[in-house]
This record gives C-alpha cells, sequence and structure tokens, in this order.
C-alpha cells in the first residue's frame, strides 16, 4: 500500500530478494487483506444482485436474506423473455407465475423490446459518432486552418453544460422537430453527448503518430481523405475501439434524455423500462434484479473484452493534463 | 479577402457533419434555454408566452425550496466528492503495487464503470430494502442491529445512502486517473527519501500526495461537476424524500419542468446550476490548482 514499495515493485524477483522476509511477509498480508476488501467492495454489490436474480421471490424475500440462492432458478429470466406472451392486467397479475410471486410489473412485455431499442441506438450511435469524430479529429488534429483552436474548444465546450440543463430545450426541439418518442431523436442526442469525447480521445491519439508518416503520404500523392484512410485509420485501431466501446456504453446507459424524449415502447431503452419497475410498488424483487442482470451483461462483457482500450482510452489525456 | 487552399477545403468539409450535428442539439438548445428563461413558458398555456425578464430568476431565488436545494445539493456533493476522492486514492495505492492478481482487480475495477446508472440505483434500493434488504439482513445477523429499518425513509441517512450508491460507480474512473499519475512518479524520488530516513507514511506524505496533484485535480473538478448535477439516483432511489431529504437542484429542474410544466422558470434553473457549475470548475482550477 506504501508509494515507496510500489516503486520497486516492477522487477519483483530482484526487489524480493533483496528484502528481509518479515517486512515481505508484512507487506504480503496488507496487500491480501486490502485486496479482499477491495473485491468485497467492487464486486459484492453486483454479486447479490446475481444472487438474488437466481431465487425465487420467496427465497429473495427470506429474513435473514439467502447470501446464495438454496437453489439457484432461471425462473425469473424465464418470465422475462416469455412475458411478451401473457398479456397482464390487475386481475391476472397475481396468479402469475410462482416463481415471481406472481407480482409480473405491468410493464413486463416492455422489457424485449426496449431491450432491442437499447441494443439499436447503442450501435447507431457507436457507428455515427466514430464516423463523424474520425473525420473531425483529423481534420484538427492534422491540418493546420484558420479556426482549428475555436472549431477544438467549441466542441469540447458544448460538454460543460449539465445534461439536466440541456434536458428541457431539447424536449422542445425534438418536439417541433416531430421526432418526440423516436429512436432517431435518441441516436442524435447521443451523438452530441459522445462526439466531443471521442474527437478528443482520437485527437491525443492523432498527435502520436508520427508527422513523417503524414508527409510521406501526401509526397506519395494522397489528399487528405487518402492520407486519412491510409496513415491514420489503420494506426489508430486501439482508439478507435476505445471510442466505439464509450459511444455504445453511454448510450446504454444513458437515462435522462431517454426519459424525457421518449413515451412507450416503441422507443423507450432498458433504463427507462426498468425505472418503472423499481417505482412501481407491486413489483416482484427477483424478477426486477433479473432485469437489471441483464442490463448489467452487455455493458460488462464490453469492459471486460476491452480493459485495456478502455483504460488507455478514459486516461487519454489525463497525464497532460 | 478570405481564400480558402485545400487544405482548409478539406478542413471544413471534414469538420462540417460534427459542427452540424452540434449546433442542432447542443449550442441551440443551450441558446434557446437562455430565451425560455426569459419568457414565462408554461406548457399548459402553449400559446401565451410573455416576456418577463429576470422574473424566473428572482421567483426562483425567493423560492424556499431553491434554498432547500441548494443545501441538499452542496451536502450531497461534498459527500460524494470527498468520499470517491479518498477512496480513490487509497484504490490507487493498492493497485499500484504489483502482486500476484492484480491484475484480475484492475479488471474488477471496470464494474462498477460499467454499470449503469439504473441498474446502480435499482441495486443499492435492494440493498437498502426496508423489510428485505441485505444491509438489514447483515447487521442483524451480526448483532448491530436489532431490528430491521428503513435506511432511506431516515431523512438523516437518505442524502448519505444515495451519496454511497454514487461513490461506487465512480470511484473507478478517478482511481484509474490517479493511477496514471501515480505511474509517472519518478521512482528516484522515492530513493532520495528513504535515503534522507523517511518511513513509508512520510514517504506517501512528501512523494506520492504532491506529485498526484495533477491527477487529484482532475479527480476534483470532474467529481464535482458530476455529482452538482446528478439526477438518475434521486429519481430511482427517493424521488427527493422522503420529505425534500434529498430534494436536490437536478431534481427540483425535473418536477418544475416535467411535472409542473413551468419551463420559464425550469430553464432558469438550469442556467443557475450551469453557471455554478462553471464558477466551481473556474475557482477550483484558479485556487486550488496552485496551492493542493
Amino acid at each position: 500500500m506504501s508509494g515507496a514499495e510500489d516503486r520497486r515493485a516492477p522487477p519483483p524477483g530482484r526487489a524480493a530478494a533483496r528484502r528481509p522476509v518479515a517486512p515481505r511477509l508484512g507487506r504480503g498480508l496488507l496487500l491480501a487483506a486490502f485486496s479482499l476488501l477491495f473485491v468485497l467492495y467492487v464486486a459484492g454489490p453486483v454479486a447479490w444482485l446475481v444472487s438474488s436474480s437466481l431465487q425465487t421471490e420467496a427465497q429473495a424475500t427470506a429474513v435473514p436474506p439467502n447470501w446464495l440462492p438454496p437453489e439457484p432458478t432461471l425462473a425469473n429470466f424465464e418470465a422475462i423473455f416469455r412475458a411478451g406472451e401473457r398479456v397482464v392486467t390487475y386481475e391476472t397479475r397475481r396468479q402469475g407465475d410462482p416463481a415471481t410471486g406472481g407480482f409480473l410489473p405491468t410493464g413486463a412485455q416492455n422489457l424485449l423490446p426496449s431491450l432491442r431499442n437499447s441494443l439499436v441506438v447503442g450501435l447507431w450511435v457507436a457507428a455515427l459518432n466514430l464516423l463523424l469524430s474520425l473525420t473531425a479529429a483529423y481534420a484538427i488534429a492534422v491540418i493546420d486552418f484558420r479556426g482549428r483552436r475555436a472549431t477544438l474548444y467549441t466542441v469540447l465546450a458544448t460538454r460543460v453544460i449539465p445534461d439536466i440543463a440541456l434536458v428541457v430545450p431539447l424536449f422542445l426541439v425534438i418536439r417541433a422537430l416531430g421526432l418526440i418518442n423516436s429512436l432517431a431523436a435518441l441516436v442524435v442526442t447521443y451523438l452530441a453527448v459522445t462526439v466531443p469525447f471521442t474527437i478528443f480521445i482520437l485527437i491525443s491519439y492523432f498527435e502520436g503518430i508520427p508527422r513523417d508518416l503524414y508527409r510521406a503520404a501526401r509526397v506519395d500523392g494522397c489528399g487528405h481523405w487518402g492520407a486519412l484512410r491510409q496513415v491514420y485509420l489503420p494506426l489508430s485501431l486501439p482508439a478507435l475501439v476505445a471510442a466505439l466501446t464509450f459511444a455504445f456504453l453511454t448510450s446504454w446507459n444513458e437515462f435522462v434524455f431517454a426519459l424525457v424524449l421518449t413515451q412507450n415502447v416503441e422507443a423507450q431503452t432498458l433504463p427507462i423500462v426498468i425505472s418503472g419497475f423499481v417505482m412501481d410498488f407491486t413489483t416482484s424483487f427477483s424478477f426486477v434484479n433479473a432485469a437489471g442482470v441483464i442490463a448489467i451483461v452487455p455493458p460488462v462483457l464490453l469492459a471486460v473484452l476491452f480493459q485495456r482500450y478502455i483504460v488507455s482510452g478514459l486516461t487519454a489525456g489525463a497525464v497532460k493534463g | 479577402m478570405l481564400r480558402l487552399g485545400y487544405d482548409e477545403r478539406a478542413a471544413a468539409l471534414l469538420v462540417f457533419p460534427v459542427v452540424a450535428v452540434l449546433l442542432v442539439v447542443a449550442a441551440f438548445p443551450i441558446l434557446y434555454s437562455f430565451w425560455i428563461s426569459l419568457h414565462d413558458v408554461v406548457l399548459t398555456r402553449p400559446l401565451r408566452r410573455p416576456f418577463v425578464g429576470l422574473d424566473n430568476y428572482l421567483r426562483v431565488f425567493a423560492d424556499e425550496r431553491f434554498w432547500i436545494a441548494v443545501a441538499r445539493t452542496t451536502v450531497y456533493t461534498v459527500v460524494t466528492v470527498a468520499a470517491t476522492t479518498v477512496l480513490a486514492v487509497l484504490v490507487a495505492l493498492l493497485l499500484n503495487e504489483a502482486f500476484p492478481g492484480q491484475r484480475l482487480l484492475n479488471a474488477l475495477l471496470l464494474l462498477p464503470w460499467a454499470t449503469p446508472s439504473v441498474v446502480n440505483g435499482l441495486m443499492w434500493k435492494w440493498i437498502y430494502d426496508p423489510s428485505y434488504g441485505l444491509l438489514n439482513g447483515l447487521l442483524v445477523q451480526l448483532g448491530v442491529l436489532e431490528r430491521y429499518r428503513a435506511w432511506l425513509g431516515d431523512p438523516d441517512l437518505t442524502l448519505l445512502l444515495i451519496a454511497n450508491a454514487a461513490v461506487w460507480k465512480q470511484m473507478p474512473l478517478a482511481a484509474l486517473l490517479l493511477i496514471v499519475t501515480m505511474k509517472a512518479i519518478p521512482e528516484d524520488l522515492y530513493r532520495a527519501a528513504k535515503v534522507d530516513g523517511a518511513g513509508t507514511f512520510r514517504r506517501f506524505l512528501h512523494v506520492t500526495l504532491p506529485a498526484l496533484r495533477p491527477g487529484l485535480m482532475l479527480v476534483l473538478v470532474y467529481e464535482t461537476m458530476i455529482s452538482i448535477r446528478h439526477f438518475d439516483l434521486f429519481l430511482i432511489m427517493t424521488q427527493g424524500g422522503p420529505g425534500d431529504a434529498s430534494f436536490t437542484l437536478s431534481w427540483f429542474i425535473y418536477v418544475e419542468t416535467f411535472r409542473s410544466l413551468r419551463f420559464g422558470t425550469g430553464a432558469a434553473l438550469s442556467y443557475i446550476l450551469a453557471m455554478a457549475t462553471f464558477l466551481l470548475s473556474y475557482l477550483f482550477i484558479r485556487f486550488l490548482g496552485r496551492r493542493l
């Protein structure tokens, strides 16, 4: 845990050999203890969410709680994927699936369509975000044109305004365009949210690419479009992966704009439908937890898969700053 | 006379799509919002929206709910930022060490970061649940608590419990930024300190902490901006309650705009919050930047 020890840490073999046994043991115990605390804190809540999603309603609401599912069941997930087949009304909701305690939220059948909406919006945002940012970042990082700095600052400044402050006018603009409750409205909004950050990442990456490669390409007769496609695009794959992941995650997780800009199952995304469950009193806990698990899986998978790119993307510019 | 060379024509063409999108969905709404804040816009009365100058702002300042919201937002922000920063420093110190399993912990760090805020709210609300929650279960099983209690229903605890959920999600990014800064500290500084006889704690105090300044700066500004405007958890966990215990500025904006449909005062509130955010980050950078 000490700053001093981590400096010596990188060549573990040599450092360890030079040090007496007692402090090494102490250090090991300390690290183990803190690692355990860290794992409990970071993974504990999610583990509990997963655990209670694998229990029946009766087990999940037991006192004292069942820390692990006594008999793991996928009934809640089955209920989610079957929800579309049944009509839930005030009369029928009580007699529903016994596994969920019979309390299926009224919006249960909206869950799968909202999952689809979230995926569609996320993929569109990721793709368009990359296309738009790529050209702009190239121009700002590589071409020396009048208004270059002004363009950069304007782009970044749009992100300083709190989302909640943008919600009101954006709602009116989107309504005037007749796009309320459409996936297109969400895609355009999320582009505005994600593009500035992507441009920022790509610029700091592009600036690290040797200028000579650019000159060579231009000498060989490439225009800017050619230089972008043949030099910058292939060399910045890590940054592109990070940018795609961020855009998808931001759009997948976003809540406020989706809450205000969508009204029903046509355009509602997963967070909106789930938040509806949470605020419904009669909701089955195990069912909602299962819905939460479904919402958590894609972002966590992406995070694990692209961990290295995400970390370098997130911290881009931090060192310079 | 404006002459555009090949470079400039290409740049204009390449930058145009982004600028167009940002103009429509960011720049225009920001200006439009200011216009709305100067008019009495009520959605239930769409045709008449008279110009009222700064009346909306004055009305907000005269509203006692505004000052309650300022107090709640301040408490929430201070608690969240402080806890996030302290925890992030500890986590960064741990993950900056080399030990078996360290890579696994690094991967785990991204778990809260990737969790959607709605799921974060749902998860903690479930943990805090008055009848079946894990927090009650744990404390009763450990003998700390005699019987289950309604955690979020306690006005003294609500803000702190929401802050805890926020810290859980925000800590990883802060820790990552600090780890990057730590990796850049030259090893010689530690050797020199050791030669001078500085112990582990003093080396942290006199070498690590000062070198961490830019990272801490970034974390403080970023976390403050995130916390002061935070909304999602308040809607999902408490809806401003119990009473007005978690009635923050962002929640006030939402209620004023989308429940009372008073867009004029809603926009004025939004502008006040945006200005406060600006001012705070400026002050942070101006004063703390030098001393920290």
